[in-house]
């Protein structure tokens, strides 16, 4: 009898070491067989497309993990709706980070989302991976936001672009610029600046638009009287909708500039065209709505994988650029998962994303090359130019390198 | 018998008390901060419950009252580097100022006439930080910064929040009580059924109108600092319009006139508002039903479709089925004595 005891007792010691020891690590949102990734979108309001990135990358997910994951777990995606709205923001940013306890945020978007929950992210030492915003601060402040990395080609430099391409083509530039008054638009619009260098004052006028106004088109119509022969659109969703359809009411015809992210063939194709004509933007992700990618690998894989593991699928979707934007980011994110290693820990997966050499994502420009060091986190910095002509974007140019600094 | 009630009144406050003390024990961190939520929303219920539940005038602006506490503390912080638990009595005075100026033209309105013209004010006011952007830092929003334990307490900053909003609650609560129990209360109770009674009966009606916005606007004014500190940043959206419609829901869910049924209005204000999908779910069970709670918008369906249900079964609300709950037991005790 004393024996049996004492061979319970033992029995029970080697269970309860065995599971002290089989405890997979102390790395919320990681488990043996799962990493549990996060992420705050708009799924409605005035920026609901954009939330499309999240569902793109959702998408990209079941489809490598039905590929047997990553070095054999599963990545598991929880994505809530923030209505584009800072504070609800914060709402999930807490909720993912405490009652979900995922392993990193990845990809949340817009800029004054993303500046709202940095500090409690950095705080609590949660990655905040591959923001959707191309603030410059998310890939320039890293000394005092250590847990944050940016990764779309930063918006000063996309301004500067436009400068720089303007002063190239134009002796006389007369600029306007209609832009959101917040830190994303005033980015792009200092980058502008920058670019123009000491014809900065070929600006004529500029105003700025609140994002939560409803309508811009009688700034479009202030703007007119500027006579500039030029207009920076530096805006986003319904905005830049309603800046080309002001455009055309007040049958005004400048070379208009039109920033990346709020110049999605699924909108462009919805304004007049007679405003459209002629605009010129960046392009650095493959378009599925532009012809030269009709055929493409990349955007035959993302159609692909949409039609596998997409949710709530629609036809237009086989075109719509915000999901190959979400893909092409979930591809990177893959890519420093594995890199990060089997032992997979926070600081683990932050020192992969700032060694990152990635060639041959599929869902970006070819030759596009996402790279970062711990002291630039800036990953993609490659872009080309594009023109709207014929309902749809047509890049021309080279790829050209805009990195900051 | 006033002594008997009164008994009973501290003892389910002590009842209150210690259930605030023990259950974020029995909780998690994350749900902490939930419950502090509540805690918040119960302090503007409070707040309301004098206006509307005693002086019988009807505000649909308390979330601009919010607003204006949570803005004071935004701007206290960020820019003048208080702490943040200084504010919350400079966010309730600010408040209760703005609310006792409001409450001099409403001394002429009554009624909808009332309610029309709060509801003005909270619909204009999310365009004042936008106005003034250097202030008040436009649609990006203040920030608060993080909270932080304070007072040399050993816990974590969800429940330290918690500690902090239901104390600061509990303390309000027993100033409501005891302001409200004695004449005052009963002067504002003959306000809201006769205007005309209580004036020939000597009642200073301009000046227990206006006090009782200014207690309250004070009340939503904490409230409203509360909610800044423990959502790090406050953007116009945080006190967005629908905050005051909720928060009338909430008072008449919780009871009009009942302090304590004001827990209970809101609880289901922050929990129909944050986790209505979890009823869809659970109704997405019942074998007569088909809800998909993915689909949009099914969440302001479900706080529709509950209100209605809740409105049936508990005309009084949630204080009103306490009082009935208990009905035996004081009628017995009362009559004793």
């Amino acid at each position: 009898m004393r024996t049996h005891v004492l061979l319970v007792c033992v029995i029970g010691a080697a269970v309860a070491v065995a599971a002290a020891g089989a405890r997979p690590s102390a790395t919320p949102g990681v488990s043996g067989s799962e990493i549990h990734l996060g992420s705050s979108v708009p799924l409605s309001g005035e920026a609901a497309a954009g939330g499309s990135v999240a569902r793109g990358a959702d998408a990209y997910f079941k489809y490598v993990n039905a590929r047997g994951g990553v070095l054999g777990r599963k990545i598991k995606f929880t994505y809530l709706d923030d209505g584009y709205d800072p504070s609800r923001a914060v709402n999930n940013a807490i909720r993912l980070v405490q009652q979900e306890q995922v392993f990193a945020l990845f990809n949340t978007l817009g800029t004054n989302n993303n500046l709202a929950i940095r500090k409690f992210l950095n705080q609590q030492g949660v990655p905040q991976l591959f923001v959707a915003s191309g603030a410059t601060t998310f890939g320039r402040d890293y000394t005092a936001y250590p847990w944050t990395i940016g990764y779309i080609p930063p918006y000063s430099e996309e301004g500067k672009l436009y400068g720089k391409y303007i002063l190239a083509h134009s002796k006389k530039p007369k600029i306007a610029v209609l832009y959101q008054n917040d830190d994303y638009g005033r980015d792009l619009l200092a980058g502008l600046r920058k670019g123009l260098g000491k014809k900065a004052g070929s600006i004529v006028a500029k105003v700025g638009y609140d994002p939560t106004s409803s309508d811009v088109q009688p700034q479009i119509a202030q703007l007119k009287s500027s006579k500039a022969t030029m207009l920076c659109i530096f805006a986003f969703g319904k905005f830049s909708l309603q800046a080309f359809n002001g455009l055309n009411r007040v049958a005004w015809h400048p070379q208009v500039f039109v920033n990346d992210v709020s110049a999605a063939s699924s909108l462009m194709i919805a304004v007049p065209q007679k405003a459209a004509n002629g605009s010129i933007s960046i392009t650095f992700g493959k378009d599925p709505a532009a012809p030269i990618w009709a055929k493409d690998k990349g955007v035959k894989l993302f159609q692909s994988i949409w039609r596998k593991y997409g949710s709530d699928i629609r036809s237009i979707d086989y075109k719509d650029g915000y999901l190959v934007a979400g893909m092409a980011s979930a591809y990177t994110m893959v890519d420093t998962l594995r890199k990060a290693g089997k032992n997979l820990t926070r600081q683990s997966v932050m020192r992969a994303a700032t060694h990152l050499s990635e060639r041959g994502n599929p869902f970006l420009l070819p030759n596009i090359v996402v790279r970062t060091t711990p002291s630039f986190r800036f990953p993609v910095t490659q872009v080309r130019l594009q023109r709207w002509r014929g309902r749809a974007w047509h890049p021309f140019g080279k790829l050209v390198s805009i990195k900051p600094g | 018998m006033p002594r008997v009630k009164l008994a009973l009144e501290a003892l389910a406050f002590l009842l209150l008390v210690a259930v605030v003390i023990v259950l974020p024990q029995v909780v998690s961190d994350f749900h902490a901060r939930e419950l502090a939520i509540v805690g918040m929303y119960f302090i503007a219920l409070i707040g309301l419950n004098v206006l509307t539940g005693y002086s019988g005038q009807i505000s649909l602006g308390h979330g601009a009252f919010m607003a204006i506490g949570g803005y004071t503390t935004a701007i206290l912080i960020s820019d003048h580097g208080m702490r943040d638990i200084w504010t919350i009595p400079v966010a309730g005075v600010v408040a209760g100022v703005a609310g006792l100026l409001v409450g001099l033209p409403a001394l002429r309105l009554s009624g909808m006439y009332l309610a029309l013209v709060t509801f003005g004010i909270a619909v204009a006011f999310p365009q004042v930080p936008k106005k003034y952007e250097h202030f008040m830092g436009g649609s990006s929003g203040k920030s608060t910064g993080l909270y932080k334990v304070e007072l040399g307490f050993h816990t974590t900053p969800n429940r330290w929040l918690y500690y902090l909003t239901w104390a600061v609650a509990l303390f309000l609560l027993a100033a409501a009580w005891a302001l409200l129990r004695g004449k005052p209360g009963r002067t504002l109770q003959a306000l809201r059924d006769s205007e005309v009674a209580a004036l020939s009966s000597g009642v200073n009606v301009a000046v227990y109108k206006t006090a009782a916005f200014g207690i309250s606007a004070f009340y939503a004014g904490v409230a409203g600092s509360l909610f800044a500190i423990s959502s790090f940043l406050v953007t116009p959206e945080t006190f967005a319009i629908l905050l005051s419609v909720y928060l009338v829901v909430g008072l008449a869910a919780g009871g009009l006139g009942s302090l304590s049924g004001a827990i209970g209005g809101a609880a289901l204000v922050f929990y129909l508002q944050n986790h209505a999908d979890a009823v869809a779910r659970w109704a997405n069970h019942l074998p007569w039903l088909s809800v998909d709670p993915k689909q949009q918008g099914i969440s302001s369906v479900v706080f529709g479709a509950v209100l209605i249900v809740i409105m049936l079964l508990l005309p009084t609300g949630a204080g009103g089925l306490l009082q009935r709950l208990l009905r035996p037991l004081t009628t017995r005790l009362y009559t004793r004595s």
